[in-house]
């Protein structure tokens, strides 16, 4: 790390965009998933109705968790594009 | 004073910052935050070695969908407790951010607690705050390289250490220790153990005071707690001003000096890198290490301690503070409600719970003496710390008959049993489906039962 000189890179408002998207990301599919299986027993779907990796709770938790997570950075993505896009020409 | 710990615009994120050496510190505060680190992290590391019962005293056990917490045993149907308890927590963080300011953020959260100690192990591995300076900016060398490993080593095991803690909540963890020890972790406990365990070397390791500048969202809306009676830190600017160096035991005031002798020690041990003296700052987390390290260089100078301390606005503008205030009042009183609340739902908690679910292939059935049959699946859940024995009757508007293969249904503490049942109605009087209840009574505990309703189909005619 460059301690001596203390000057600052910047990153860029990409690279900050993209911290903050999933990060914020990350939190809403960790209480999406809370609530989601606090209310639903994965187990409880019947036998033969389930796709083939749907095996076990915990597989299906973490399944659950990633797909929230995907669906959060989905959504950040879409809200930085459409609260940054629109410039309108002079 | 060194450059690394002044900032420019704080508009840069994560890497862009220039690294932030906090000089160690030693002082009443600083006692406070490390008696706090060894009872919070004393907590997490030996909570879930604690057995209670036979079993793990605290276990999030996901796979079985039980939370086990000492003498209780809480189930999905109790989400309910949970969301109650993140509101409780929540205000209780409004309540005593109100009164004390960033408490929880000096002394609490786990962002700092883990700081502190990923701090520790710097310093014994890298030395001081000059040492390490001096270190990062020296060319690589065989000593160098070195001290860096035994910090990455020393770093990387905790940060193991306390993934391997964390997902042992949530999995007994005696099976998980035998499991690494034996190679034969299971691939979701080995994923959440490196995610968990990078996550607080990133934390704690990397990122530290960023964490509480750009991530955490509390940071962000903690000043809609504050007012002007917050106990807040301050530099006293009244007294300090104008400031500049003085011979020590020298009167500042007949200098034309303040008593700040702009030694910048309150810079150096800031752990965001801030001059407090500009005022109070969003980057502030309260953690008082401004206030130790001047109140050692006030005694050295021999004048009185305090030109930082905590105070509140009000006091600094010498009118009295308000403890007492509508916004603590409110606060406090709706957390002293929803904690009496949650202590006794707890507490009145029924330790039995029953589900009744009607056979979804057959609406009823017709017996040639004329009587009706209903057919359901019970599920008894016995939340208590015993093992139950249960009876089960059904009342409805004429009399019904339960057809079971027993009549009495031991469940064991923490379990639950499932049965099949048949419900009789003895004629077709009365014609049509009814709503008819069923009762289960304890027969070791006369006070515990429970009663849930069901509908019973029948012909209209």
């Amino acid at each position: 790390m460059p301690a001596s000189s203390g000057e600052q890179r910047d990153i860029g408002a990409r690279s900050r965009a993209l911290g903050v998207i999933v990060w914020s990301a990350f939190l809403a599919a960790a209480m999406a998933t809370m609530v989601c299986f606090a209310l639903l027993d994965p187990q409880a779907i019947a036998a033969g109705e389930a796709p083939h990796w749907w095996t076990g709770r915990l597989r299906v938790y973490a399944v659950g968790f990633f797909f929230f997570w995907l669906i959060g950075l989905l959504a950040a993505t879409l809200c930085w594009q459409l609260a940054t896009a629109p410039r309108r020409e002079p | 004073m060194s450059a690394c710990n002044q900032r420019a615009a704080g508009d840069s994120l994560y890497l862009a910052e220039a690294k932030v050496y906090p000089r160690e510190v030693s002082g009443r505060f600083a006692r406070l935050r490390t008696l706090s680190v060894w009872v919070l992290l004393g907590i997490f590391y030996l909570l879930p070695w604690l057995q209670w019962n036979g079993r793990q005293a605290v276990l999030f056990d996901l796979p079985a969908r039980k939370f086990f917490i000492l003498g209780l045993v809480f189930w999905p149907q109790d989400f309910i407790f949970l969301t109650w308890l993140l509101i409780i927590a929540a205000l209780a963080l409004f309540f005593f951010t109100a009164i004390g300011g960033r408490l929880w953020c000096g002394y609490a959260c786990p962002q700092t607690v883990w700081t502190e100690t990923f701090l520790w192990m710097e310093r014994f591995a890298e030395g001081n705050r000059g040492a390490r300076l001096k270190l990062d900016q020296a060319p690589w060398s065989a000593a160098k390289i070195g001290r860096k490993a035994l910090k990455q080593f020393l770093w990387i095991a905790f940060a193991l250490w306390t993934g391997f803690t964390f997902v042992g909540f949530f999995t007994p963890i005696r099976t998980l220790a035998g499991e690494v020890m034996g190679f034969a972790l299971g691939p979701w406990e080995t994923f959440w153990i490196i995610f968990y365990g990078f996550a607080t070397y990133g934390n704690a390791g990397y990122l530290r005071e960023q964490v509480c500048k750009y991530m955490c969202p509390y940071a962000r809306f903690q000043s809609a707690m504050f007012d002007r009676d917050t106990l807040v830190i301050t530099y006293d600017e009244q007294r300090g001003e104008p400031r500049g160096a003085r011979r020590r035991g020298t009167d500042a005031r007949a200098q034309g000096k303040g008593d700040c002798i702009d030694c910048t020690l309150c810079v150096q041990v800031c752990p965001t890198g801030i001059d407090i003296r500009k005022g109070l700052q969003i980057e502030c987390i309260a953690c008082a290490a401004c206030i130790d390290v001047c109140d050692d260089v006030m005694d050295k100078m021999g004048s009185p301690r305090g030109l930082i301390r905590y105070t509140t606005t009000h006091a600094l503008e010498h009118r009295p503070t308000r403890i007492l205030r509508p916004r603590t009042l409110i606060y406090g009183a709706i957390l002293g409600l929803l904690m009496v609340g949650f202590v006794l739902a707890v507490a009145l908690r029924s330790p039995v719970s029953l589900d009744v679910i009607r056979d979804r292939n057959v609406l009823f059935k017709l017996t040639d003496d004329g009587n009706v049959d209903n057919v359901y699946t019970i599920r008894i859940l016995n939340k208590s710390e015993h093992p139950q024995r249960f009876v089960l009757e059904a009342r409805g508007a004429s009399p019904l008959t339960l057809i079971a293969k027993q009549t009495e249904y031991q469940v064991p503490s923490g379990a639950v049993y499932s049965l099949p049942l048949r419900v009789r109605r003895v004629a077709y009087e009365p014609l049509g489906a009814e709503t008819i209840v069923f009762t289960l009574r304890s027969l070791d505990d006369p006070a515990v039962h429970t009663e849930t309703e069901a509908r019973f189909l029948a012909p209209t005619r």
